[in-house]
């Protein structure tokens, strides 16, 4: 046993695959590679597909990857499977969709992928069920139309580690290739490809979009990974929570499916590099603490309570103190603290609205596995209350971002 | 005597089950009524109209509207009892039911009577109202308020003999709903405007008051807020 994981290790730090099981390890590669989170659909048996995918054309449908040889990839050969993985390309020649991270996935090993096949061939039970066609507007819904869009945008196949440290460059291959961070943290140009596939262009991973949700940057000064330190970055990533923040939306699914299954090298590799790649000034994070004394100010008003307070500072008192405390901060790993909160803080205040209409999870992992929830408010604020919560809360304490207007909730809500 | 009381637990768990409901499907609280939110437009969904007429007499007489405190009529008590007894407490669904019924047992046995609150209900008005025209010539309802009151005393210390429920059972049933009609969130169709939490100075739902710990003699300056978010 112990000569099993320790040739596992050696394999995946050499990033080569003769390990013991295949299939195990390419079960492994499939986590790291975070398949489920497209191609399960919610409720849905493993990998059978027909998650929704919302496109600025149109919705994609993700696919049946389950080995069932009519509806899934069951008669693709290990060179065929390749091509789709790394290149975007079907079996009958088609052209995939760039929601596929085909992009990212083009640095994964030669090895990596053998497993990864031997594992969606061997491991995973086949679903004889078609999934549903996506529905893309002309001329998006013309497969041959990504034919000049992969020559413009797809990086090569292949991986060259880029640092001379053996971690940085697994931290690379894993949030460069597998992990494809990128897909949703970095900007997307006009193609809606992503801006850059590595550390060497200065808009990889500066944050994106993400339907209404601001995706953070991971590289500013201010960005999480630059400002926390390796453990609580560790803590975030495979639990979905820390002493700041709690992971919500599509990233606690990234922890749950993904990140938590990491090994401790490859964990420790991913904070590494991502440590290594920060940069001096960049991304759309607000930076936050500014007109230091303000802090103690927002405290004082909510501790005294008088009834004078202004309606957003009624708001937070009447719905949010108790959990997020009158000092903003709440508590650690159960709370999120709201001040410095890039969620609060962002210029696309999409997410921390739909938050507060619609509530969130933590997710539920091995180290931590109390999917801790706060309760949607939807249906006891007003659009105006939202917006007079959420202003007084981007504006509290050392908080400083613009106001929030009840349009914009308006909007938020009507696409829940 | 047995404990009648709306088990505070149930309450709670339902209340936070209706607030998740809520949040999921953004369904309006069961409030269809016409015009304002007064007992004259309520259309009681569990009661008649001859135990409609006794409920809102026997409550505004346990808690009067010429006390300290604002009265159980207009708190809207008598709504909250009908919509308690059309949900899961008037149908026992979370109670045993199942014998031996011993009405000699301890309290400690819990619930001893065979008939659910809704049915007890059911039963014991007519049975009050026959005792009241037997012995006042008239119905509970029509009673002055000196007659009211007797009858709720003997109905308290069971010197009235009701043929299928004790009526110190009843009286403690309807005594125990009728507080916390007054006393429960709006929310359950009670403690209309948080006017009982206004006069008991009772914050509401705010959940939690830890920064008031270290604050003495300082008296507490909001009014109450109910779990759908109103103020008073």
């Amino acid at each position: 046993m112990r000569l099993q994981i320790l040739i596992t290790a050696l394999a995946l730090t050499a990033g080569s695959a003769f390990a013991a099981d295949e299939t195990e390890t390419g079960e492994y590669i499939a986590q790291l590679g975070d398949c489920a989170a497209c191609h399960t659909a919610p409720g849905g048996a493993p990998f059978a597909g027909g998650l929704a995918i919302a496109s600025p054309f149109g919705d994609i449908y993700t696919t049946n990857i389950t080995p069932d040889p009519q509806y899934g990839i069951g008669d693709y050969t290990l060179e065929e499977f390749d091509r789709a993985v790394r290149r975007g390309v079907r079996k009958d020649g088609a052209n995939l969709y760039p929601a596929m991270p085909y992009t990212s996935y083009a640095k994964v090993s030669d090895a990596d992928m053998a497993a990864l096949y031997a594992y969606f061939m061997k491991a995973v039970a086949p679903v004889h069920k078609p999934a549903p066609a996506s529905d893309l507007r002309f001329p998006f819904n013309i497969r041959f139309g990504m034919e000049g869009w992969d020559i413009v945008n797809r990086p090569e196949v292949g991986f060259t580690p880029p640092y001379d440290d053996a971690q940085l460059n697994r931290g690379a291959y894993i949030v460069e290739g597998l992990g494809h961070c990128g897909a949703c943290h970095s900007p997307r140009n006009l193609m809606q490809a992503q801006e850059g596939y590595t550390a060497a262009s200065d808009r990889f991973l500066t944050g994106g979009t993400l339907g209404v949700w601001p995706v953070p940057d991971l590289r500013g000064p201010e960005s999480a990974p630059q400002k926390w330190s390796d453990a609580e970055l560790v803590e975030y990533l495979t639990t979905g929570r820390n002493a700041y923040t709690a992971a919500t939306g599509e990233m606690a699914l990234v922890v749950e499916r993904s990140m938590q299954h990491a090994t401790e090298a490859d964990m420790d590799a991913i904070v590494a590099y991502l440590k290594h790649i920060g940069l001096p000034a960049a991304g759309s994070d607000k930076a936050a603490a500014t007109g230091a004394g303000r802090s103690d100010d927002t405290t004082a008003m909510l501790t005294a309570a008088k009834p004078d307070m202004p309606e957003g500072a009624r708001l937070y008192l009447d719905n949010c103190g108790a959990c997020h405390t009158v000092s903003g901060q709440g508590a650690p790993r159960v709370f999120p603290n709201l001040v410095g909160n890039s969620l609060v803080l962002s210029d696309n205040p999409g997410g921390f609205i739909e938050v507060i209409l619609k509530g969130a999870m933590m997710p539920s992992t091995r180290r931590a596995p109390a999917a801790l929830a706060m309760p949607g408010f939807g249906d006891r604020l007003s659009d105006d209350d939202v917006a007079a919560l959420a202003s007084f809360i981007r504006s509290a304490w050392t908080n400083d971002a613009d106001k929030i207007e009840a349009e914009t909730v308006k909007k938020i809500r009507g696409q829940l | 005597m047995t404990d009648f009381a709306i088990d505070r637990r149930d309450l709670l768990l339902n209340g936070v089950a209706s607030v998740a409901i809520l949040a999921l499907g953004g369904l309006a609280p069961a409030m269809a009524q016409a015009g304002p939110d007064t007992l004259e437009n309520y259309k009681p969904v569990y009661f008649d109209a001859a135990e409609w007429a006794f409920v809102m007499a026997a409550t505004d007489r346990l808690i009067p509207a010429d006390g300290e405190g604002p009265g159980a009529l207009a708190t809207l008590v008598p709504r909250f009892i009908d919509r308690q007894l059309a949900g899961d407490f008037g149908k026992a669904s979370r109670w045993y039911m199942q014998g031996p019924h011993d009405p000699d047992a301890s309290p400690l046995f819990g619930f001893q009577l065979a008939q659910t609150p809704a049915e007890i209900y059911r039963i014991a008005i007519p049975e009050v109202d026959a005792h009241c025209r037997t012995t006042y010539g008239e119905t509970f309802a029509a009673l002055s308020d000196a007659d009211k009151d007797a009858v709720l005393h003997d109905l308290e210390t069971g010197e009235v003999d009701l043929k299928t429920v004790p009526a110190a059972d009843f009286f403690a049933m309807l005594l125990a709903n009728t507080k916390e009609g007054y006393f429960a969130d709006p929310r359950y169709g009670g403690n209309h405007g948080m006017q009982a939490w206004t006069y008991i100075g009772f914050p509401g739902a705010r959940a939690s008051f830890r920064e008031w710990v270290g604050q003495q003699n300082t008296p507490y300056p909001l009014g109450p807020v109910s779990i759908g978010g109103e103020r008073a």
